[in-house]
């Protein structure tokens, strides 16, 4: 069994980020980055089937220098090797851009299953998953919450609109994880001395096949025209009232006067 | 909040910039242990300590331990923390690869304690001890005793403590009354009782190897016939299958002020004469034993206190930026003024910054402790690992008062900073105070540490130790005056360096006098001016690296600090050395005068003096 996971470097959860002074980007200060949660579940669950069934795990992130150490987390949780597609056009494309460039990386290997991240907490598009599938022509199942692999097949229960559902896919094919679908584990001490030796590539786009200006900011579908803060939180507002009973009554008063919500 | 426990960038600085552990990777003791490894661990170490030890800091507090049935339950929420703890391999990750540990540099081991005793104390002693005691067998058990204990205590799945005090022996452990009978198979019947024993039981793990201090029956008196000995919870066979309960029964588990999480038990050793216990060492040579391990202990024990303190100010500093209360001063006749967070205003300011200049400076401190433990365990070359060797048997008991007394302080800034509420069990200040309390009195009281300073430390091998510290802190004051705009700074570290040495010279004289008693009476106040003037040279130290970094980011245009990535760390970095230069050192000079005094007040006073009895 041959699986690849998508994983992407994003910024802390608990950084605090700002909208940049040209309101194009997004600054995270000196924010420490971590593997996108998502693909934490994506990283486990490889890791699972390949404890059950055998083969390897291999990681695969388009990225900058950077995001070799999100790679590295991976190999010592227990991945087998990783690869890091490293072009400038990779920082400045959109999701899109994203999955034709992990597409083309995927068409160079082998696999029987890619896992990703429902979402990166970033961007948040929900869309390089599903693109890629797309691209390479394979059935997506999205949402995962459970995994089961079988005689070339892989059956999954998945969220749906109102309930779950249970979908099954013929190998290969790509699964994009939802929380819910394990707890990943800590990378061990012993994981982090051994990840140091395991193979991480490094590819150009040109490794690829890909040509620079068929993705990056001028090939992007998605213009980001701002970057706002939150709009600040007004201060609350206490009901009156000298007795319980009247306090309610001052409440639904002013939910249907004024908020005009009931 | 941005940063928990620690900053991050500070760590990182200390590590990578002022310590270069980095470098231990040119010796064959720690080839391995590249920057990215290093980095790596402390991630990792961080992750696991703010997802999964820190919510159990509040709840352990809460519910403390319990006995029941003679057994002590922790509060439940340890035994997720325990297992992903034991299952990263945290706990003997200094060890040899050979004892089943990671190898690791102690410089960072230090940075991922930081991390984890500062996410949940009470928590992180019942490893921190297994550690320990592990470590003894490791050092003076038999091949016997290794192959049954070892490879269980490393890994975490058995646990470990250290049986010292009784009623009447704490600070004077020479005084213990514990008994060991032989029984002629090399087996010993123990029999005593010890009290406030830490982790002295607990549902964590399913037996628990206890190192025990008493004397062989028949041994001389005080410290010279003291053994060690261990003496398991539970009998371990010759095959290492468990065999009977061994007679060591929890009498009571204390009521205490804070570290709630971990159980302080009297227990009873041997009341039904079913104790046994086999030697750890030669006999008679426990205290010994027990010295070779002190400098280790007393380095966690200050690494503990230390972690409070970093923990605490990180609080305080992310509340001062969201508490808005008051009018900045310059508004104060403008009744339309906005309110603005607490942090604008100067006396918090006078808060933060001395907390900051006490958690940087402590925190080189102890790395560079952790470095000289490194020298001592990689260098090929003995005359640097003697000298290492020395300046950590100065440092410690200096290390160990000085963090502990000072990060409980820092706490104290720490609620002050948050006004009422830091008072309240709402905000996490008032339980970091109470837990730290204890890192001053356990692993000998500061007032011991002091003692061990002036009566042991000071005059050792000639004072050549002490002399070393002194030329360590001589040579970063010489490289400071070449560096632009550190010149007041190395001025005023020059100074309190002399100073201390002419302290130095007076303490130790006045020690060998009649006036032994005035001069132990100042042997607190002599270690809290080294402990001072440590904090100076590592501020001094931090700056000669940090200034230069900035003026090349900045090119000493102020208005570059804030745009330049760094720029704003390396500026608060030479500010806050300066501050500890400006309005520290000032006072440490005025302590230093009061030793020099040399008031025998304190002496001289009748008993009935201090107040009517
Ligand atoms: C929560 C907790 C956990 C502990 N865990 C352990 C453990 O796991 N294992 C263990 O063995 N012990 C443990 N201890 C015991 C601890 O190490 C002792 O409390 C400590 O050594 C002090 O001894 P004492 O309490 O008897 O105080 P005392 O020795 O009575 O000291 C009282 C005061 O007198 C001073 N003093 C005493 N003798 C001298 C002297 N000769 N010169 C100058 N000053 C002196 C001390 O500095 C102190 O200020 C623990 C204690 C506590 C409270
Ligand atoms: C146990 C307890 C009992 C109490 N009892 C009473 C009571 O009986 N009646 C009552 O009315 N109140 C009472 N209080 C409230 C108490 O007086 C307030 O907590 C105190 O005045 C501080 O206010 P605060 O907690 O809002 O802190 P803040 O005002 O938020 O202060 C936080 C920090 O900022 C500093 N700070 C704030 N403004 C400035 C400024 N302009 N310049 C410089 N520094 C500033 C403070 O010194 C403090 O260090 C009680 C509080 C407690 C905890």
């Amino acid at each position: 069994m041959e699986i690849v996971v998508l994983l992407k470097q994003v910024a802390d959860t608990e950084a605090r980020v700002a909208p940049t002074a040209d309101g194009l980007g997004v600054s995270t200060g000196d924010a420490k980055k971590i593997i996108n949660p998502y693909d934490e579940f994506a990283v486990e669950e490889a890791l699972r089937i390949k404890q059950q069934l055998g083969g390897s795990v291999t990681i695969l992130s388009a990225g900058d220098d950077k995001a070799a150490e999100a790679i590295r987390t991976a190999l010592a949780m227990g991945a087998d090797k990783g690869v890091l597609v490293n072009d400038p056009a990779v920082m400045a494309s959109d999701g899109l851009g994203r999955a034709k460039i992990l597409a083309a990386a995927l068409k160079t290997m082998a696999f029987d299953l890619v896992l990703a991240g429902l979402r990166a907490v970033d961007d948040d598009s929900h869309l390089v998953g599903p693109a890629v599938a797309e691209l390479l022509g394979i059935p997506h199942v999205g949402g995962v919450l459970e995994v089961t692999v079988e005689n070339g097949s892989v059956f999954c229960l998945r969220a749906a609109d109102s309930g779950q559902a249970r979908v099954k896919a013929m190998l290969p094919a790509l699964l994009s994880a939802q929380k819910g679908l394990n707890t990943p584990r800590y990378a061990s001490m012993i994981g982090i001395m051994q990840a140091k030796k395991k193979p991480l590539q490094t590819l150009s786009l040109a490794d690829i096949g890909i040509s620079p200006d068929s993705v990056g900011p001028n090939a992007a579908k998605t213009i980001t025209k701002a970057f706002m803060p939150l709009p600040q939180r007004a201060a609350g507002r206490m009901i009156e009232g000298g007795t319980a009973q009247e306090k309610a009554a001052n409440l639904a008063k002013a939910l249907k006067n004024e908020a005009k919500v009931i | 909040m941005a940063q928990l426990i620690s900053d991050r960038r500070d760590v990182d600085f200390v590590l990578f910039e002022q310590m270069e552990a980095q470098e231990l990777a040119k010796t064959k003791q720690y080839a391995q242990f590249n920057k990215k490894t290093i980095e790596m661990i402390i991630n990792e170490a961080r992750n696991l300590a703010i997802k999964e030890i820190l919510p159990t800091n509040k709840p352990g507090d809460e519910k403390g331990c319990r006995l029941e049935n003679g057994k002590v339950i922790v509060p439940e929420e340890f035994h997720r923390a325990y297992k992903l703890y034991c299952e990263g391999e945290w706990l003997a990750m200094a060890e040899d690869v050979e004892v089943g540990g990671q190898g690791f540099p102690i410089i960072v081991t230090q940075a991922a304690s930081e991390y984890f005793v500062g996410a949940n104390c009470a928590f992180m002693m019942y490893p921190g001890l297994t550690h320990g005691a592990a470590h003894l067998v490791e050092v003076y058990g038999t091949e016997k005793q290794k192959e049954l204990y070892l490879e269980k205590m490393y890994s975490g799945k058995w646990g470990g403590t250290m049986l010292l005090t009784e009623p009447d022996a704490g600070s004077d452990v020479g005084n213990l009354t514990t008994t060991a009978y032989p029984n002629g198979d090399g087996t010993y019947t123990i029999k005593g009782q010890k009290i406030f024993i830490s982790a002295g039981d607990h549902d964590l793990v399913e037996n628990i190897v206890h190192p025990v201090l008493a004397r062989i029956d028949g041994a001389p008196a005080g410290t010279k016939g003291i053994s060690l000995f261990a003496v398991p919870k539970i009998w371990v066979n010759d095959d290492g299958s468990l065999g009977e309960d061994n007679d060591v029964v929890i009498d009571r588990l204390e009521e205490k002020m804070g570290i709630h999480g971990n159980a302080t038990c009297v227990m009873i050793l041997g009341g039904k004469g079913k104790c046994k216990g086999t030697l750890l060492g030669e006999p008679n040579k426990g205290m010994r034993a027990m010295f070779q391990m002190m400098n280790e202990a007393r380095l966690g024990v200050g690494i503990q206190g230390f972690s409070f303190g970093t923990a605490a100010y990180m609080y305080a500093l992310d509340y001062a930026r969201q508490r808005v209360q008051g009018r900045s001063l310059l508004e104060f006749m403008n009744p339309d003024a906005p309110a603005v967070t607490i942090n604008n205003h100067p006396d918090v300011r006078r808060m933060l910054t001395w907390m900051k200049a006490m958690v940087d400076g402590m925190r080189s401190f102890i790395y560079y402790t952790g470095i000289c433990f490194d020298i001592v365990r990689s260098s090929n070359d003995e005359a640097e690992k003697e000298k290492a060797q020395g300046l950590i048997e100065v440092l410690i008991p200096i290390l160990k008062a000085y963090c502990t007394d000072k990060s409980f302080e820092v706490c104290v800034q720490a609620m002050q900073t948050y006004g009422g509420y830091g008072y309240t069990k709402e905000y996490p200040i008032e339980q970091l105070l109470r837990d730290c309390k204890i890192t001053g009195i356990y692993e000998g009281t500061n007032g011991i540490q002091s003692m061990d300073l002036l009566g042991r430390k000071l005059g050792m091998k000639g004072g050549k130790p002490f002399m070393d510290l002194v030329g360590e802190m001589s040579k970063t004051v010489a490289q400071a005056k070449g560096i632009a705009g550190l010149e007041t700074l190395a001025g005023q570290v020059e100074e309190a360096v002399g100073k201390l040495g002419e302290i130095a010279m007076l303490m130790g004289k006045t020690a060998m006098s009649e006036k032994v008693l005035t001069a132990f009476t100042y042997s607190y106040n002599f270690l809290d001016v080294c402990g001072d003037t440590v904090m100076a040279w590592m501020h001094l130290w931090r700056a000669c690296v940090a200034k230069p970094k900035l003026d090349a980011l900045t090119g000493g245009d102020p208005a570059l600090i804030t745009s330049k990535k760094d720029a704003a760390f390396y500026d608060g970095l030479v500010k806050t050395a300066q501050y500890f230069g400006s309005a520290i050192l000032p006072v440490t000079l005025g302590k230093m005068a009061a030793i020099k005094n040399m008031s025998s007040a304190a002496v001289d006073m009748l008993d009935e003096g201090y107040a009517g009895k």
